[in-house]
């Protein structure tokens, strides 16, 4: 129990640091909608010029709302777990981390918890409403949203686990800029963060179908908007299946690695 | 009392100086040599993973907006090339608001130097080369393609257009970055900025008239890639805009290094 | 034709604070709130500085040491009064004051990270566009106070804390500035680094004829180095004289111990103006056996710490 409380101490600490940056939430709220906008009129443009409704069986509408609830995934979870960690490894900080009496990696998921805390309720949910407003139907609203929830937390776990595995990489290389762009870039494409997976050419979709990527933005989506059966069970498990998974294979390498990362710290400086 | 007065600082003692310790930073770069590697290959990646995305869209659509493939691949070069200066020479912004909050920033302000230009002249980003190289490639394989004619003026136009375009996206993260003056971590202004260059490879007429106005007028994405590139893609209907671009950016990025300045000014150091 | 290089007249310092609500409720309140508090980091101060002198510059944390000397590099711009550093206005002409200043701020290291120390000077000499021949000057003098080859080519990044304190040093008086501000350059060093970088300061003043404000909290620093002091305390100056002044302003106090019969101290704090030292050993022995006595001078510290606990009492 102490140790739950001591987690929860810290997802409330990571709450309180998040809402005093006052100004931050209203700026980023107001970006965000203008990101979306551009995103809308890019592809309005492009469904208008193809002079079909259909698109790789997506409609202008199925497009927006999965690339629309995409980006708010993509807000929610963000983690900035290979910059904090180079920092922390060029200024030597790293050692003040691992003396902590909690582990590393459990230390730096409770830690971000707050800001998902916070993500949900302030990002997410106000995204989720709009587009349920604005397309008036076209998200089913039931049980799918339970099964989300699960799901989301899933993805929130594979995402964690991406990063903990790149991360202890900059270890090894010192290279902070370098690990994180490709990791980043190959998540958003690869994901279908940024162009729905339907898209995708043929050989490359099926390519992606065996890569943890699709866990974190393809599979809640499809969740949510009860695609490909998963309003049902029999649907719906074997997605799941999917992701844990992915959690359990991401987090054993990501512990083993980090486990050999860490004899290797040459920390910086004195 | 003995009172020296300022020594002169004029353009040939700022270029000299940077020259100077552009050369020693490329020097310390060497030094970190896995870091070198794997950023440019990160930087590689980022091209080919936008290229990827840009292939898969018009797999799927033909045209966008009027926009033959070859148009948005000049638009594509153009934004790519216009890019790379903030990448390369402006980096160091992305560092700014950890040096503020940590109270490292006060190193300089203690120099006879502009405190911009010290700040800036910090770091030069060698993988933004990999960019310019592959923007380049794109800008001149579309340019063959459709045809625009290699006169001496097209050339110097292109020049002239291609760094006065830069300068939109420098101003833009200047902005953003300074913002850290006012605004506890306020990182994420900068990533959003960041992200809104996404757009630049598209052109503005696919917006409707507000969003139209806020991306030429309030956050002017448009600038980067779409107006100066009217002025080769369609040479017969350039608007005003696309001929005033260079002077638009150039008060635009001056204006940027104000607020940055202001902000240099109004910070009160609480920091140490 | 004047002396003073710093002239300071009635400077004050606000900063506007948020105030901060406790717990997630506050943090919510603090969303919206608009309550400032004022702080008043300097109050009032006025001081002038002399050329050639090296001013120790104390007070407690947080009591607006770091405030002041930002306000004399022109960093910060005071909220009121008048400031003239060489006869200019820092803060309205900071690239000219910089010019004719150096410092030394805290453990921030101003020296390009991963350049050897070489490389940097050269860069500063270009910065400050230092001639040739003072350059060479500078760095034959440095040789003669410092052992200067084993860091000349060695990256700051790889220096020793040592080091790197040294080498800041050695830039922040490059371009032979009119006054150098050191703000805790001995903090984390061993006693002998400590050393060496106090001989190099006077060093460098006696040859120079700089003059250096110093800040700390290291009382050898100062002993070794000041003649002057100045403390502030929560912004406002509470002490400016002389350093032997402190003492006797403060109480002639010596601590008088002896040892007695069954080889036990004890202690006694004497104020010689009240009584003498004689007079207490005269008293003691009417009633017990001396064996042995020590006669410690309080030190500087001592009377820092009486008067940063005490206030403007003493």
């Amino acid at each position: 129990m102490t140790g739950l409380k001591k987690k929860t101490a810290l997802t409330r600490a990571g709450i309180i640091e998040s809402l005093q940056f006052r100004l931050s939430t209203a700026v980023m709220l107001f970006a965000n909608l203008i990101y979306l906008a551009l995103v809308y009129f890019l592809w309005k443009a492009i469904y208008d010029s193809s002079g079909v409704d259909v698109v790789n069986g997506m409609t202008f509408y199925d497009t927006m709302i999965y690339l629309i609830l995409a980006t708010a995934i993509f807000n929610l979870l963000e983690m900035f777990i290979v910059w904090d960690m180079s920092r922390a490894i060029q200024s030597g900080e790293i050692i003040m981390h691992l003396l902590k009496p909690m582990r590393y990696r459990l230390y730096t998921f409770w830690s971000y918890s707050g800001a998902h805390v916070n993500n949900f309720f302030l990002s997410f949910v106000p995204t989720f409403i709009v587009v349920v407003v604005i397309t008036k139907g076209a998200i089913p609203i039931g049980i799918n949203l339970l099964y989300f929830m699960v799901s989301l937390l899933l993805a929130l776990i594979v995402n964690f686990n991406i990063e903990m595995l790149v991360a202890p990489v900059c270890l090894y290389t010192q290279s902070t800029w370098g690990i994180n762009i490709v990791k980043e870039t190959v998540v958003l494409l690869l994901s279908g963060a940024s162009i729905p997976l339907a898209f995708f050419p043929e050989g490359l979709r099926q390519a992606v179908e065996y890569l943890p990527f699709r866990a974190v933005y393809d599979i809640p989506l499809t969740v949510l908007l009860a695609k490909n059966g998963t309003d049902s069970l029999s649907g719906l498990l074997p997605k799941l299946g999917i992701q844990l998974f992915w959690c359990v294979l991401l987090s054993v390498c990501g512990n083993l690695f980090w486990n050999h990362a860490v004899k290797k710290i040459t920390v910086n400086g004195g | 009392m003995e009172m020296k007065t300022a020594k002169k600082r004029g353009l040939s003692f700022y270029l000299s100086i940077y020259k100077k310790i552009l050369a020693q930073d490329l020097k310390s770069k060497m030094s970190y040599r896995a870091d070198f590697f794997i950023s440019t290959f990160g930087m590689v990646l980022t091209n080919i993973s936008g290229f990827i995305t840009f292939i898969i869209l018009f797999h799927n659509f033909p045209s966008v907006n009027g926009w033959d493939y070859h148009h948005m691949l000049f638009l594509y070069g153009f934004s790519l090339i216009a890019l790379t200066p903030v990448q390369c020479f402006f980096d160091n912004n992305w560092n700014l608001r950890f040096m503020v909050r940590s109270g490292d920033f006060i190193k300089y302000c203690f120099r006879p130097i502009n405190v911009f230009f010290y700040f800036i002249s910090e770091v030069f980003d060698v993988k933004g080369l990999g960019q310019f190289v592959f923007g380049l490639g794109t800008f001149i394989y579309a340019w063959a393609h459709i045809g625009i004619p290699v006169t001496v003026v097209t050339v110097a136009e292109a020049a002239i257009f291609l760094i006065t375009a830069s300068l939109f996206m420098i101003a833009l993260m200047n902005f953003a970055a300074a913002t850290c003056f006012w605004i506890i971590n306020s990182g994420y202004v900068m990533v959003i900025m960041f992200r809104f260059k996404d757009f630049a490879k598209y052109p503005s007429s696919i917006f409707n008239s507000v969003f139209r106005f806020i991306f030429t007028f309030l956050i002017p994405i448009a600038f980067v890639a779409y107006y100066p590139s009217l002025v080769f893609v369609t040479p017969d209907h350039v608007p005003l805009l696309s001929w005033l671009s260079p002077f638009i950016g150039s008060l635009f990025f001056f204006l940027s290094y104000k607020f940055w300045m202001l902000g240099v000014r109004k910070y009160d150091f609480t920091g140490s | 034709m004047s002396n003073e290089v710093i002239v300071m007249k009635n400077i004050s310092k606000q900063f506007k604070v948020l105030n901060r609500h406790e717990g997630l409720k506050g943090s919510i309140q603090d969303l919206f709130s608009r309550d400032y508090k004022i702080i008043k980091a300097v109050d009032d101060v006025s001081l002038t500085v002399n050329k050639g002198e090296i001013i120790g510059y104390l007070g407690p944390n947080g009591a607006g040491k770091s405030t002041t000397i930002k306000i004399m590099t022109g960093v910060l711009e005071p909220s009121a009064g008048e400031i003239f550093v060489d006869g200019r206005m820092p803060y309205k002409d900071r690239t000219a004051n910089s010019e004719n200043i150096g410092v030394v701020f805290g453990q921030r290291s101003q020296l390009w990270w991963n350049l050897p120390l070489i490389e940097s000077f050269n860069l500063l000499r270009n910065i400050y566009l230092v001639p040739e021949k003072d350059y060479r000057n500078m760095l034959e003098l440095y040789r003669s106070l410092v052992d200067l080859e084993p860091i000349l080519h060695k990256p700051v990044r790889q220096m020793s804390l040592g080091q790197r304190t040294l080498s800041d040093i050695l830039a922040a008086f490059l371009h032979n500035p009119g006054i150098v501000f050191l703000d805790e350059p001995t903090i984390g060093l061993d006693v002998s680094m400590k050393a060496r970088i106090r001989e190099l300061i006077r060093g460098l003043n006696e040859v120079k004829g700089t003059t250096v404000i110093l800040t700390t909290h290291d009382m050898g620093d100062v002993d070794a180095l000041c003649k002057r002091i100045i403390i502030i305390d929560k912004g406002r100056k509470i002490y400016d004289n002389d350093i032997e002044h402190l003492k006797s302003y403060f109480g002639s106090y010596r601590t008088l111990r002896m040892r007695l019969g069954d080889d036990s101290w004890v202690e006694q704090v004497i104020d010689e103006k009240k009584t003498d030292v004689m007079h207490v050993m005269q008293e003691m022995q009417k009633e017990h056996k001396i064996k042995d006595i020590q006669l410690q001078e309080i030190s500087t510290e001592e009377v820092i710490r009486k008067i940063y606990e005490g206030g403007e009492s003493a």
